[in-house]
């Protein structure tokens, strides 16, 4: 592995992928900071530019934007305490009270700080597990992958949705999508009407731009009454209360490293996302400090806590991608999509077919944040400034970027039509409470789940007994079953918690 | 708006498209012999659509018939739904004019067009992003993707 790795350094110090990298480091913090654009919507928009790139360059490209918009994500929360990434929410409270009180500066060198270390920690532990783990998934037949995927496809659609049917319902949407078109197994075409533009199914990219990007532009359209707000970095007459100092910096670093482990562990575990590992080690930060007290008042030790659970979520959500061909929130599936137009089949198998590629890509990632370090620090003037544009230079640019990202993936008119009711179908969904994002992992999982299940199929027969005679099939449907229950568990504890809230407000 | 009623309509409509998806053998043409049938998987998806679209309207339903008002995430606020109306209708027409007036010529009109919606009124950057805009794409997209945008043809 080792030499894999040193290898995967000699690729990556080129010209070419160190570009990349540049590039979208600093198209990751612009649009992290600008708020009603996430890091999702920036890769989405890159995406079809590293079609004709080598996937070293663009895929490594899309991952610095990935890491860089989830930090950007806090510049606008410190600032103007608008998140510009969900994920971002805790970072809110605590660092515009220090905004408030003329410490911004440390704020963002804290979140910064923090965001790096946990996202350094998280990579390589990607890099340190990935590759074993991948060993052990080998191992599975299609038998055994037909009852990960609905593992997969029960534990996200249950624990991403507004509610546990709305969740998996836009799961069964998304698989029903992906089954238009010609089948992969016998070539049969369904769902097409006759009409042949539909036999080779939706194209990924415009579904993908309008499903995810589209519907953010449709909410700053409905916005756009809501006065303007400047950010501006407030300077204290006192230095130190313009950054951190390297023993602020060790007396949360404890945390920081408990919180980076969180953030991992949660990443790693599908649909559960950044924010909530930002939400449980927050937690978990404020109950076991000295200082609980001063959580949401402009705690520095919270924003580091925050800061790196969620972008150590980065780094270890591309664990189920590249070992179990899972991905593990929207961005990963998003990110999925890359690797597949790119060539690379996310499975353990990519570590032994793209041995070269995928360690270059690991490399990348380490890379990264030593660019994010020094660019982030050299330019916290320059991104502030971009992400204070008015949000009418903004959007018609984003505008036009989806309508040409569109285009670009089959050089095809019929795929801006495709953009323009994806765009529609995504806001739908969003008004009436299904998750795109799950919508989106539906659609990208349903081909490996009909191969395999065809697999499995062919290999038991008629003794459909043998579809349970693997302990890894009992051991799927238990975690299915643990997922949904605890689920529900949870929701129901948080509806009566809400409940009991209402009634005291109405009692008061 | 009441999101509830919405559900009720949305889940009969799906479940109506899954009944006809589970009955109807017109769905697919042609296709090789498998041990899987081509109608297999899209049959399960449906059944379980079913499932999930019904149990979504029965809980509307429910609160519906409880004469409940709608709360939290069940309100659907329309403010400023005008303006994502206006925002298809140009996002259509640019669809309908590039194929003939060229990417590079009704881009800046279509640009200016979604700023002034957003209230944008200096027009001397407007007008200059909306024309710089579409060029760098252009020129990018033709010299480094090899990706030719649609050119006037009338």
């Amino acid at each position: 592995m080792f030499d894999n790795i040193i290898n995967g350094f000699s690729q990556i110090l080129a010209v070419g992928p160190i570009l990349g990298i540049i590039l979208g480091v600093v198209i990751g913090i612009t649009f992290g900071a600008i708020p009603g654009i996430s890091a999702i919507m920036a890769i989405a928009i890159i995406l079809p530019m590293t079609f004709y790139v080598d996937p070293i360059i663009g895929i490594t490209m899309l991952l610095a934007v990935y890491k860089s918009g989830i930090y950007g994500g806090s510049i606008s929360a410190i600032l103007i305490n608008t998140p510009g990434a969900a994920a971002s929410f805790l970072t809110a409270q605590d660092g515009h009270a220090l905004t408030k009180a003329g410490k911004a500066g440390k704020a963002l060198d804290m979140s910064l700080f923090a965001s790096i270390t946990g996202e350094m920690l998280a990579t390589l532990v990607l890099i340190l597990v990935a590759a074993p783990f991948s060993l052990i998934s080998l191992q599975a037949g299609p038998i055994e992958k037909v009852f990960l995927l609905l593992f997969a496809f029960t534990v996200i659609g249950t624990m991403a949705g507004e509610s546990i049917p709305r969740g998996l319902l836009s799961c069964c949407l998304g698989m029903l999508f992906a089954m238009v078109g010609m089948s992969s197994i016998t070539g049969a075409s369904r769902f097409t009407f006759g009409y042949t533009e539909l036999m080779g199914g939706f194209t990924f990219t415009p579904m993908l731009i309008g499903i995810l990007v589209m519907p953010e532009v449709f909410n700053v359209i409905r916005r756009r009454r809501t006065p303007h707000h400047e950010m501006m970095i407030t300077h204290s007459p006192n230095p130190a209360d313009n950054r951190i100092s390297f023993k602020e910096f060790r007396s949360v670093f404890g945390t920081i490293l408990k919180s980076s482990g969180i953030g991992t562990f949660v990443g790693a575990l599908p649909g559960l996302g950044s924010s909530t590992a930002a939400f449980i080690a927050y937690s978990e930060a404020k109950r076991t400090s000295k200082k609980p007290d001063e959580y949401g008042k402009g705690s520095v030790e919270g924003i580091a806590a925050a800061e790196s659970a969620n972008n150590a979520v980065c780094g270890s959500s591309l664990i189920p991608m590249l070992t179990l061909s899972i991905p593990g929130d929207d961005v990963a599936a998003l990110l999925m999509g890359a690797f597949l137009i790119h060539g690379l089949t996310p499975g353990p198998m990519i570590f032994f077919e793209h041995t070269e590629t995928i360690y270059a890509i690991f490399a990348g990632f380490l890379l990264t944040d030593l660019f994010l370090l020094g660019i982030a620090r050299a330019g916290f003037k320059f991104f502030v400034k971009m992400a204070s544009l008015r949000r009418y230079y903004i959007f018609p640019c984003v505008t036009v970027f989806a309508f040409a990202g569109a285009f670009t993936a089959g050089q095809n008119m019929n795929d801006i039509l495709i953009l323009i009711l994806f765009t529609i179908m995504g806001y739908g969904m969003r008004l009436v409470g299904l998750n795109p994002a799950v919508f989106i992992i539906g659609f990208i999982l349903t081909p490996f789940l009909e191969q395999n299940l065809d697999q499995a199929v062919a290999i038991v027969g008629t003794e459909y007994h043998l579809f349970f005679a693997s302990p890894f099939s009992w051991v799927f449907i238990a975690l299915s079953a643990f997922f949904v229950i605890s689920s529900m568990r949870m929701r129901r504890k948080a509806k009566a918690a809400t409940l009991i809230t209402l009634a005291k407000r109405k009692a008061a | 708006m009441d999101r509830r009623k919405i559900d009720v309509a949305l889940s009969t409509l799906l479940i109506i498209l899954s009944v006809i998806i589970l009955t109807n053998d017109n769905l697919v043409e042609g296709g090789a012999e498998s041990d899987l049938s081509s109608m297999f998987l899209p049959r399960v998806v449906a059944s379980l659509i079913i499932i999930f679209a019904a149990t979504i309207a029965i809980q509307s339903l429910k609160t519906l018939s409880q004469g409940a008002q709608p709360e939290g995430s069940e309100v659907i606020i329309t403010n400023g739904f005008s303006g994502i109306f206006v925002y298809i209708g140009i996002f259509i027409a640019y669809w309908l004019a590039v194929p003939y007036i060229g990417f590079l010529v009704a881009t800046p009109f279509v640009m200016i067009a979604v700023a002034i919606l957003l209230g944008g009124r200096n027009w001397v950057p407007i007008v200059a992003t909306s024309i710089v805009t579409p060029l760098l794409i252009y020129y990018g997209s033709r010299e480094f993707l090899r990706v030719f945008l649609p050119t006037w043809s009338l």
